[in-house]
């Protein structure tokens, strides 16, 4: 009997360890991850991440602000540059992008509406926590103000890349908000999205200090003034981008660099001339930068081969645009790698002394040098990590901001300031003064600059959408264009599908 | 009841000889046939003596007075006999009737399979040991109706086991195992040779008792225990080769220079080479396997110590999988109403796996007419096609995995009241992975290759570790309490379990390390490339459980369960949840009226009702969290880190919950000679965790989220009839077949959007779609309906408006159904073309005996699925190799040809081109055994050997023109998709097993 007692004893106690227990036990908090709750310094960390979606370039997965869908997108479809590499690669995206047999499920179309959604959301959160962070005003309205400016930023890209896109501004409070809200499932009109860039910039021109008052690379107010500027460019509303563009002219805190080619060298990073720039450097022990943005770009080996390439040989400048520089342009050289077809086999040597054979041993003719990072690395900063160069990108730039004065002053009547700006540049380039007449053979002539001032800039799609000739200019350049619907991309495929058909597609798509 | 099975024993007294030791003899035979019994055990209980019979069913032995002999033959009951006087004994066993005496394990306890009223399957240790093959899952195919695996050929890898249908879509289709009492959901470190018994638990009611873990089906694994007696020792082994079972023949070179000049329009030449990708890679692999035993025993104590040593050679170039196991199981009695006991095992295993999906997608893309490897230096097909070497793929980097796994448990058995008997277990499972990956510097110059070029290079080395550590305990207490007033029999079981699981895990990585393998340390590497990561993972869960088991004058039976399941990886708003069961039973055969007919053994109906879960969900699945680390330089130079939260997540997670009904027959005819089961079953799963793909305006980075939104419902049927006799009473043979027939269909959505899964290459971005009234992952394509033949066709393929639905087609292009007739084709022309869950899957399995050899086969099959030859989609490139058919068979002008495209570029949208029939139908083991006759081993003091000879996955028909249509993957949404599937393999080996 005593042993049964011990026994009942036993269970007893072994059960009473078990219920006791048992609430606490069941509570295991998440491992190795912090939670928006338990990070205090949450607010200011999140605007770092929102930076950090400049470099996105995961064409192939998330998505990709500023990698080879963006590229693929920008200057592979415009008539500056071609598909490149070997007739074959990518042929099934980046080819359909180049000839414009693309469709709503081209996967780089994909990758560039969720890289910028993605890029958004995370905007949203850093404003969310901004909200309630314990910062003293004025930091915290520069917070705000930054993260509004990248917001606009790629809202200004979406819409022209999409036309009216959903107007996300708030983080969903669940999946099923972001799947019942309209305001996530179908397209506001491109008019509201320009509306709200407007008002996003707005705010940061008022609440960011200048260039030389915040941190290299930060959002200022020169920086969100002057692509304010170029939103009412496309709004063409000239008289907002004269004055916005005078105040960053006027500003003191921007000038010409003297050498053109500077700009794209390591030297040149953040220098006088920058205005919005994606900076690049190191993490965790390797290179940081947009992710394939180089290596996409980069010289091929082809042919008879025999040498190390830099790259995968995509985005090359076309033949027919780097033959129509005026002679003696010295950005020609300075944005396009040409390769030695001389058939004297000197090879094509780059500003930091590496030779690229000749064409024998190349894919391409032409490389698009403004993507070109030194991998000698007593030249420019170079761990190793070709995916990720330290190679910064520049998405607005000083002249970019004297031509719209140009072409609003033109608009506004004002052919000797336009003509100053448009020699300004042509000067640096070694070019010699132009004279035209205001009006529309002034307006061409700042369109042709724009041309080859911004070259491989991501510019010259938008640019002539905006111009309103785009189908006349990809037409001429031997393109399969067809004017009303390839003026944008079509809505991803898959997007429409998950909108439950909500999200109407594009015209002709 | 039973007594009209008891066996038969015949005493014939000769004399009366002494009363201490003597010496005795006897013949067992076989009750039916009169035939010999050879290699019986006979082990005088209590002590280390014993012997086995000769090939004439002889035995001698020295025994005592009151000696209890045990007499043990496998299939056979085993029977004990008290010496008296007598020293001749002729013995009859009986077959064990499956029905009547087979003792099955069942959740927390044993029961008679009579009793039992749920669905369940058992399979003994000694059938799985016949197949030469790594995990005992595997073995199991086709043996169990209602119990579909699927087996990959990559060395070290564990099957897929889906029990009556696919329950969910993300929580994992893999069974739960029960290890000697201990839960856990991979059994690759157990030994099949230290099995003993393998049961499944298929319906609700039956696993209903494992809760929130059981809804896709329980499989509990016994290992063996030593046995009191005379000490036995077991060597038993198995050496062979393994070799692809089937390989898709590609074009050669002349074949392909005629496909790819015309696909490029470019003139392509053959010139010399003729490299066959494939079999570049692949190659005979050489398998090895053995296994010693020590078992015995006395009336205190009893062990059982086995090790176990695997080593295999993958089929693909450079793979290699090691494994030894060590087992100790010890039972100690410490008093009639005190039990204690420990099992134990311990599994190393060294992993050298390859880069089999580069390598496998490169060689079905390479030109033939670049050479695979010469002298050393590959041939440049990234210079030539922007396609790596697939032998460079192999072997350009190193990599090992070695895992220790310990995993124990330690139990106390107590009666201590009448009746009552209360057991505690703890167990521990404890694995140590430690893996690391190398990857050789090499350039595209002639070193590396035969000519410069190309990109297939790394410029840097690079030594990547990883090690992960993680824990598991687990503490049951159950107590049973057994009584019988009159003709009613009650068990009743209560219980609580604890469970909790830690982990941590690390990696690390730097460049330039030497390539000499004894620096592969990362000390060895340049520390301006250190990279390092880790995490960690913690849950645990809380249960109580009971369950009643009433029985009436054993014809009426009941059986109730209830479980009460708490997990931390569910939140608190939903974390307990309750799955009951109930099962009846009612054993007709033993009603007065059915006595006399004759020719009914037993024969029994079951119905029950049940609801289980699936709990299988990330602990941080209901936790929206923080990334770290995506940092942003501001002015060049180190960047500062930032955060942000990627992922929208459901913070009302649950459980998946389904609730079964079943209903069967068990049945035993003609003294047991005919027996098998019958059932229907009908499982609905709701609240199905499923990842939902988000719209990008959500800001969810990857896309979806993780919810409770579909349901899911399977229905079956499934049967097994088996057949046993002798003929001439020389020949014994057993035949056996089972059938499954399973319908999966989504029932709804709630609310969720469809899954669209199964992306292939960058042309398909996904290739199923699993939705309302369709099965779990259909396919979900573009409908062929032909081939351009000219211009005029496609100018008259218009929709009924008069578009031009496919103005870009040249001739030879496929014609694509415009379903929605809106003169374009796009995602909505996307139809259903099938599923890859084959609507049925059947086993046949037959052993026949005669004197000493054994033959054995086994088929195994599915219709009714189709598959997808995802393979075929990654072409990119008109210099892409084809398949050699497809060489032939291509479209050309006036050809006629409807169903193969012109030469072409790949690329090609997801379509029913690629979808494929998956019917098979596989001869999966033949086995020839012989057992050396006794009296000749017994000389070298081996009590009993067998040689055998065995071949596995013999021959295979098949209607799918890729490798193999069985595809192991481990998400439902997504699976049968052909990209880079182990190749299947066939191995022929032989062994021998010896007892000592």
């Amino acid at each position: 009997m005593q042993n049964v007692l011990s026994y009942i004893i036993l269970i007893v106690i072994s059960g009473c360890f078990l219920s006791s227990c048992s609430d606490s036990f069941l509570d295991v908090p998440v491992q190795g991850a912090a939670t928006a709750e338990s990070d205090p310094a949450l607010a200011e960390k999140l605007v770092t991440g929102v930076y950090n979606t400049l470099v996105s370039g995961d064409a192939f997965g998330s998505g990709d602000t500023h990698g080879i869908a963006f590229i693929s997108t920008t200057n592979i479809m415009s008539d500056d540059a071609d598909k490149g590499s070997t007739p074959n690669d990518q042929i099934g995206i980046i080819g359909h992008l180049d000839n414009f047999t693309h469709g709503p499920t081209n996967i780089f179309v994909g990758s560039v509406w969720n890289g910028h959604y993605n890029a958004i959301a995370r905007c949203n959160q850093a404003l969310k926590a901004l909200e309630t962070a314990s910062l003293d005003d004025v930091t915290k309205n520069r917070f705000i103000g930054e993260v509004r400016f990248i917001r606009a930023y790629f809202y200004f890209n979406l819409v022209r890349f999409f036309g009216g896109v959903p107007a996300v501004l708030r983080v969903p409070e669940s999946a099923a908000d972001a799947n019942s809200d309209p305001a996530f499932r179908t397209r506001a009109s491109s008019d509201d999205i320009y509306n709200i860039v407007i008002e996003d910039l707005t705010y940061t021109v008022n609440n960011t200090p200048l260039k030389n008052a915040t941190q290299t690379g930060r959002v200022n107010k020169g920086m969100a003034q002057s692509l304010l500027a170029k939103v009412y460019m496309y709004r063409k509303d000239w008289q907002k981008v004269f004055d916005l563009t005078n105040e960053v002219i006027t500003s003191g805190q921007y000038a010409l660099l003297d050498d053109y080619a500077n700009i794209w060298r390591y030297e040149g990073n953040n220098s006088s001339e920058s205005v919005f720039e994606i900076q690049t450097g190191t993490f965790n022990n390797t290179d940081f930068g947009v992710r394939g943005y180089c290596v996409w770009q980069g010289p091929r080996v082809g042919g008879k081969g025999g040498w190390t390439d830099l790259g995968f040989g995509f985005c090359t400048p076309s033949r027919e645009f780097v033959n129509s520089y005026e002679t003696g342009d010295k950005r020609r050289e300075a944005t396009v790698i040409e390769i030695d077809d001389s058939g004297t086999y000197r090879g094509t040597i780059l500003f930091d002394g590496y030779r690229i054979p000749s064409k024998d041993s190349i894919e391409n003719f032409f490389y698009n040098y403004k993507a070109y990072h030194s991998e000698l690395q007593t030249i420019e900063p170079f761990l190793g990590n070709r995916d990720n160069k330290q190679k910064n990108i520049h998405i607005l730039r000083y002249a970019d901001v004297l031509l719209m004065q140009a072409e609003a002053a033109n608009e506004l009547g004002n052919q000797g300031m336009a003509l100053m700006h448009v020699n300004r540049l042509r000067n640096r380039a070694g070019l010699p003064d132009i004279n035209v007449a205001g009006g529309q053979a002034l307006r061409e002539a700042i369109w042709k600059e724009r041309r080859y001032e911004l070259a491989m800039e991501h510019d010259r799609f938008f640019d002539i959408v905006r111009q309103g000739r785009a189908a006349e200019v990809m037409q001429a350049a031997g393109k399969n264009f067809i004017a009303g619907t390839h003026e944008l991309l079509p809505i991803p495929a898959l997007q429409i599908e998950l909108s439950g058909g909500q999200l109407q597609q594009n015209p002709g798509y | 009841m039973a007594d009209k099975f008891l066996i038969a024993v015949v005493f014939f007294t000769f004399s009366i000889v002494g009363f201490s030791q003597k010496t005795i003899k006897g013949q067992i035979k076989h009750a039916d046939t009169q035939e010999s019994v050879i290699g019986a055990s006979i082990a005088v209980k209590g002590t280390d003596q014993g012997t086995i019979t000769d090939f004439d069913g002889f035995f001698e032995l020295q025994v005592r007075e009151n000696d209890i002999l045990v007499i043990n033959y496998i299939g056979y009951q085993t029977l004990e006999i008290t010496v008296g006087t007598e020293v001749d004994y002729q013995v009859l066993l009986r077959p064990e009737s499956i029905l009547l005496d087979q003792i099955v394990v069942v959740g927390y306890g044993i029961q008679r399979k009579v009793d039992v009223t749920g669905s369940t399957a058992s399979v003994k240790g000694e059938d799985l040991l016949k197949q030469p093959v790594m995990t005992p899952t595997q073995a199991l195919q086709g043996r169990v109706s209602g119990v579909q695996i699927i087996s990959s050929g990559r060395p070290g890898s564990s099957p897929n086991v889906r029990v009556r249908g696919i329950g969910t879509a993300l929580a994992g289709t893999t069974a739960l195992f029960v290890v000697d009492g201990v839960l856990t959901d991979d059994i690759s470190n157990i030994n099949t040779a230290d099995i003993v018994s393998v049961d499944i638990l298929k319906d609700a009611s039956s696993t209903a008792i494992y809760g929130a873990r059981g809804a896709n089906g329980v499989i509990i694994i016994t290992t063996k225990k030593g046995q009191s007696g005379q000490t036995q020792i077991n060597y038993n082994n198995f050496v062979g080769f393994r070799s692809a079972a089937r390989i898709v023949e590609m074009a050669n070179a002349a074949e392909y220079a005629n496909y790819a000049s015309a696909a490029t329009g470019q003139t392509v030449s053959a010139g010399d080479v003729d490299t066959d990708w494939y079999r570049e890679i692949l190659r005979n692999a050489f398998v090895n396997n053995h296994n010693l035993s020590l078992s015995g025993g006395s009336d205190k104590f009893s062990h059982f110590l086995g090790f176990g040593y695997l080593d295999e050679d993958g089929i693909v170039l450079n793979n290699h999988f090691s494994r030894f196991n060590l087992r100790t199981n010890l039972d100690y009695t410490l008093s009639e109403k005190v039990n204690f006991g420990i099992n134990g095992s311990f599994t190393s295993s060294n992993d050298k796996d390859v880069n089999l999906g580069a390598a496998y997608n490169n060689a079905y893309r390479a030109a033939p007419i670049i050479p695979g490897i010469i002298d050393g230096r590959y041939g440049n097909t990234s210079q030539y096609q922007n396609v790596g070497n697939a032998i460079l793929d192999l072997s350009n980097n190193d990599n090992k995995t070695l895992r220790n796994r310990l995993q124990a448990s330690a139990f106390a058995d107590i009666k201590f009241w009448k009746g009552f008997k209360f057991k505690s277990m703890i167990g521990v499972d404890n694995t140590h992975v430690n893996d690391r990956r190398y990857n050789y510097r090499f350039l595209n110059d002639e070193v590396t290759f035969l000519t410069s070029g190309g990109n297939q290079r790394a410029e840097r080395s690079s030594l990547n570790v990883f090690s992960d550590y993680n824990f598991r305990w687990v503490w049951d207490n159950i107590m049973t309490y057994q009584t019988s007033v009159d003709k009613n029999n009650f068990t009743f079981l209560a219980g609580t379990t604890a469970e909790a699981f830690q982990a941590t895990f690390f990696s690390a990585r730097r460049e330039d390390v030497p390539a000499d393998d004894n620096l592969w340390y990362i000390n060895t590497g340049n520390a301006n490339t250190s990279a390092n990561s880790g995490g960690g993972d913690a849950w645990a869960r809380n249960s109580y459980l009971g369950r009643v088991n009433y029985s009436y004058d054993d014809k009426y039976l009941f059986t109730g369960t209830v479980r009460r399941d708490g997990s931390s990886r569910i939140s608190e708003k939903n974390r307990w949840g309750y799955f009951p069961s109930m099962g009846v039973g009612w054993v007709i055969s033993n009603e007065e009226i059915l006595k006399n007919v004759r020719f009914l053994e037993s024969l029994k109906l079951r119905a029950s009702w049940g609801r289980v879960g699936n709990d299988r969900i990330p602990s941080d699945a209901f936790t929206a969290t923080v990334t770290p680390n995506l940092a942003y330089p501001f002015g060049g130079g180190v960047a500062i880190p930032g955060s942000a939260i990627t992922q929208v997540k459901d913070p009302d997670l649950k459980w998946e919950t389904t609730e079964e009904l079943d209903l069967g027959v068990d049945y035993s005819l003609f003294k047991g000679k005919l027996y098998g089961e019958m059932g229907f079953y009908t499982k609905s799963t709701r609240d199905l965790l499923i990842n939902i793909k988000l719209p990008a305006t959500s800001g969810d980075e990857d896309g979806v989220i993780l919810t409770n939104a579909a349901s899911i419902r399977n229905t079956g049927f499934e049967a097994a009839v088996n057949w046993r006799d002798n003929i001439l009473s020389e020949i014994s043979y057993k035949l056996g077949a089972n059938i499954t027939i399973n319908r999966n269909e989504v029932t709804g959505l709630n609310g969720g959007e469809p899954i669209l899964d199964g992306g292939v290459g960058a042309a398909q971005i996904f290739t199923t779609r699993t939705d309302n009234g369709q099965p779990v992952g259909a396919f979900f394509v573009y409908q062929v309906l032909g081939v351009f033949q000219n211009g005029e066709e496609i100018a008259a393929y218009t929709s009924t408006d008069g578009r031009i639905i496919q103005p870009n087609a040249s001739p030879g292009d496929f014609k694509y159904q415009d379903v929605n007739n809106d003169g374009v084709i796009d995602d909505n022309d996307r139809v259903f073309a099938g599923s890859y869950q084959p609507k049925a899957y059947f086993g046949f399995n037959a052993e026949v005996s005669y004197k000493a050899f054994d033959l054995s086969f086994d088929i195994y099959g599915n219709v009714g699925n189709v598959v997808y030859n995802g393979k075929k989609a990654l072409r990119l490139s008109g210099l892409d190799n084809v398949e050699k058919s497809l060489a032939y068979d291509r479209w050309t002008p006036g050809s006629g040809i409807q169903d193969e495209p012109a030469a072409n570029s790949g690329f090609l949208p997801a379509s029913t081109y690629y979808v494929e029939p998956g019917d098979f139908i596989r001869l999966n083991n033949v086995t020839l055994s012989y057992n050396i006759p006794p009296d000749l081993v017994q000389k070298v003091r081996i009590d009993n050997a067998r040689v055998f000879l065995t071949a596995q996955n013999v021959w295979t028909w098949q209607r799918f023109t890729g490798f193999s249509p069985e595809l192991l993957d481990s998400s439902p949404t997504r699976a049968g998709i052909e990209i880079n599937a182990y190749p299947t393999t066939r191995t022929v080996a032989c062994g021998i097993n010896l007892n000592f």
